[in-house]
């Protein structure tokens, strides 16, 4: 997890902090996960094609999970996640199948419309200051019909090779998707940690009223945050698209806790302020694995639900223990502040102060 | 009837109403407007189609959907009153209507026994959820999150290793009777009662009156209310704020499971999808009516009329022949207009009411 002060620490502190760090953890989980599911397919699961169908499916969940992120980042939600990709998979799908543009333009103007959506919702919240998570629950309900209206019951599935041929190419064994995914994290990180824009957005999700009165824009910073997370749904639309066999009505529909699932256990406060783009893409491999593990053993599909809810309970309440330990030992540098209770719900309607403001 | 601390958040619209000096006009009252909507929406998709004011074939199922419905909201209302959330209302129904299954299906449990045991299991349920918020300090936005994943692992798993189709089957005695009558078959003497109102209802109003009586005449709806508005403020004025949480949690499993039994009775079988599409009727329903998602404010009569309005909206629609899919996207359109207009009332009102004082 980096807020900012983590910025001017240096070498051995650096070293130390990452050792105890929730990222640190979850290397280890994935490595000791790794090593033990190929150990208990003996060998099989190191080979070629398990590593590419791995890592091909990896490639949303992590998208999925960093959309999120961005949002929790200034403290807001997106419900509409779910909704949203799986909105744009069918639009991208019904334009290539159905009224046959090329898949360049397809893919873009898919892409182009995640973005808007995140934009309008972003400046609905701003404009109307009812709570993010109301406007994106509406959202979602709006965007879940529209899919349904675009795809009906059938799966679209008539949609260009070219690109499906992309979905599948695995140049040195990795996918062009998970590349794609990689790719969009790290560029996520730089914007986030490198530029003074991300700064800015992190500044307006750790304390509103410190950013405003250092003269940053809180609203403009949440239409910002909403719209990169329609951009990151829309490449997760795009890896979906070009990895699945057909898009249909049931795309994005199990999105949305995953989406949560990822920056919580990667270690992002809701309470905003705070990002791990590594910790994001570290849980989502986390979760991968855990399926991975089910289909290794042939189990029951819901196992992966119920071990998945296990995990973020044990995350969130191992982290408070921690932490508790930590301030115990007087030593609670580096890790978020405890967050009150109530603290994961704005006003939902801010209503004028008796002085009559507005 | 609106509901807030009698020394809490003054600059709610419900705490300025009470005051006479600042009374706000009329029209502000959410509730007001509400019961209009639905009452002239009603009338309209009457005109329109007649059929729609067919008592028995669509008002008849419309009531029970409503009953259920405003059940789960009232089961988000609750926690919302203390300031939390709880995106786990589906799944805890489900774990409640498999505790009724089971002990129809294996213990072979009369009926309200079978009642008893699964609202039994959703308390505890939700009890636990209020006990790890309480005890860890965690948002309770994610530790219901987890919770609505384990459970939802959880009770798919029980379902395949309890029954041989993934669904109780076995009807007590009574079950049938419940689903299907209407207070048409209850009569005293030669008055019956109406077609369209299910007997389901009971339970919607047994829930409306205890929360109604709960949070207007009681000491402890108080003290949960005043923890949602300010938990600092409560905190120090001796309100063991922990116990009130967790108390609302139990409050909110034990109506979620109420809700997951009345679903099942209205499909007929326990199985694993009841309450899958819980989750947004909760949200529209409890803050349509009113309720605020901060805490400290809530409407129990709002639930019920926010729930309604929802309902008449989504039958009517279907009867005008929207398609399925297109009726999500006017419910939609309808939450954000409700809630923008709900905004803009609010903040004239304000203006009217600051320049005349």
């Amino acid at each position: 997890m980096i807020t900012i002060r983590d910025r001017g620490a240096r070498g051995v502190a650096v070293l130390r902090r990452f050792s105890r760090s929730t990222t640190m953890t979850l290397l280890c989980v994935v490595l000791a996960g790794y090593v033990a599911l190929g150990v208990a397919s003996s060998g099989s699961f190191f080979e070629g094609p398990s590593v590419r169908t791995f890592l091909q499916y990896l490639a949303t969940p992590v998208l999925i999970g960093l959309a999120q992120m961005i949002a929790l980042c200034v403290g807001q939600l997106n419900l509409a996640v779910g909704a949203l990709g799986g909105f744009t998979a069918c639009l991208m799908g019904v334009l290539m199948a159905d009224q046959g543009v090329p898949a360049g333009v397809a893919v873009a103007a898919g892409v182009l419309t995640a973005t808007a959506v995140g934009l309008v919702t972003g400046l609905f919240i701003v404009a109307t200051k009812i709570n993010g998570f109301i406007v994106t629950l509406g959202t979602m309900t709006i965007l879940l019909g529209a899919q349904y209206r675009l795809a009906g019951t059938r799966t679209v599935d008539g949609y260009s090779a070219g690109l499906r041929d992309l979905g599948r190419a695995a140049p040195l064994n990795v996918p062009l998707v998970f590349v794609t995914a990689l790719a969009a994290a790290a560029l996520l990180a730089a914007f986030l940690y490198r530029s003074s824009a991300g700064r800015r957005l992190l500044a307006a999700g750790g304390n509103p009223l410190a950013a405003r009165l250092s003269g940053i824009s809180t609203d403009r910073q949440i239409v910002l945050a909403h719209t990169l997370s329609g951009l990151l749904i829309g490449v997760a639309a795009l890896t979906a698209t070009a990895s699945l066999p057909g898009v249909n009505r049931s795309v994005g529909g199990d999105w949305l806790l995953p989406s949560f699932a990822a920056p919580i256990i990667g270690g992002v406060a809701l309470t905003g302020g705070s990002v791990a783009v590594l910790g994001t893409v570290l849980a989502a491999f986390v979760m991968r694995l855990i399926d991975a593990a089910r289909a290794q053993f042939s189990l029951d599909p819901s196992w992966v639900n119920f071990l998945i809810g296990l995990v973020v309970l044990g995350t969130v309440v191992g982290g408070r223990i921690h932490q508790t330990h930590l301030e115990k030992k007087g030593s609670s540098r580096g890790r978020t502040p405890p967050a009150p209770p109530e603290s994961d719900a704005q006003p939902a309607v801010v209503l004028p102060h008796m002085g009559g403001a507005r | 009837m609106p509901v807030a601390p009698p020394d809490g958040d003054t600059n709610t619209a419900e705490a300025t109403a009470s005051r006479p000096v600042h009374r706000l006009p009329f029209w502000v009252n959410q509730r007001l407007g509400l019961l209009v909507l639905i009452v002239s929406l009603s009338a309209l998709f009457g005109v329109l189609r007649p059929a729609f004011l067919d008592e028995r074939l669509v008002l008849f199922p419309l009531l029970r959907d409503i009953s259920t419905l405003t059940v789960v909201a009232l089961a988000q209302m609750v926690v919302l009153s203390v300031g939390h959330m709880n995106l786990a209302v589906g799944r805890m129904a489900a774990f409640g209507a498999l505790f009724a299954g089971f002990g129809y299906d294996r213990l072979g449990l009369p009926l309200p026994l079978g009642l008893l045991l699964c609202l039994f299991a959703g308390a505890a349920i939700g009890a636990l959820t209020g006990w790890i918020i309480t005890r860890t300090g965690v948002s309770s936005f994610v530790v219901t999150l987890a919770m609505d994943f384990a459970l939802l692992g959880l009770v798919s798993l029980l379902y395949s290793a309890l029954t041989e189709n993934a669904a109780f089957t076995t009807k007590p005695s009574g079950l049938a009777e419940l689903r299907s009558y209407s207070l048409a078959d209850i009569c005293v003497g030669p008055v019956c009662g109406s077609p369209a109102v299910p007997q389901l209802a009971q339970f919607t109003v047994l829930a409306l009156l205890g929360l109604g009586f709960l949070y207007a005449c009681t000491r402890i709806g108080r003290e949960l209310l005043l923890t949602g508005a300010n938990p600092a403020a409560a905190e120090l004025s001796g309100i063991p704020t922990g116990r009130r949480v967790i108390l609302a949690h139990t409050l909110s499993g034990l109506l979620a499971a109420l809700a997951g039994f009345m679903a099942a009775v209205s499909t007929g079988t326990f199985r694993a999808s009841i309450g899958d599409d819980f989750m947004l009727p909760s949200f529209l329903g409890a803050v349509l009516g009113g309720t605020l998602l901060t805490g400290g404010v809530v409407s129990v009569l709002g639930v019920l009329l926010g729930t309604s309005l929802v309902g008449v909206i989504r039958k009517g629609l279907d009867l005008l022949g929207v398609g399925l899919e297109s009726l999500n996207i006017y419910l939609g359109c309808v939450l954000l207009l409700a809630l923008s207009a709900d905004r803009v009332r609010t903040v004239l009102s304000y203006r009217k009411v600051v320049r005349s004082t």
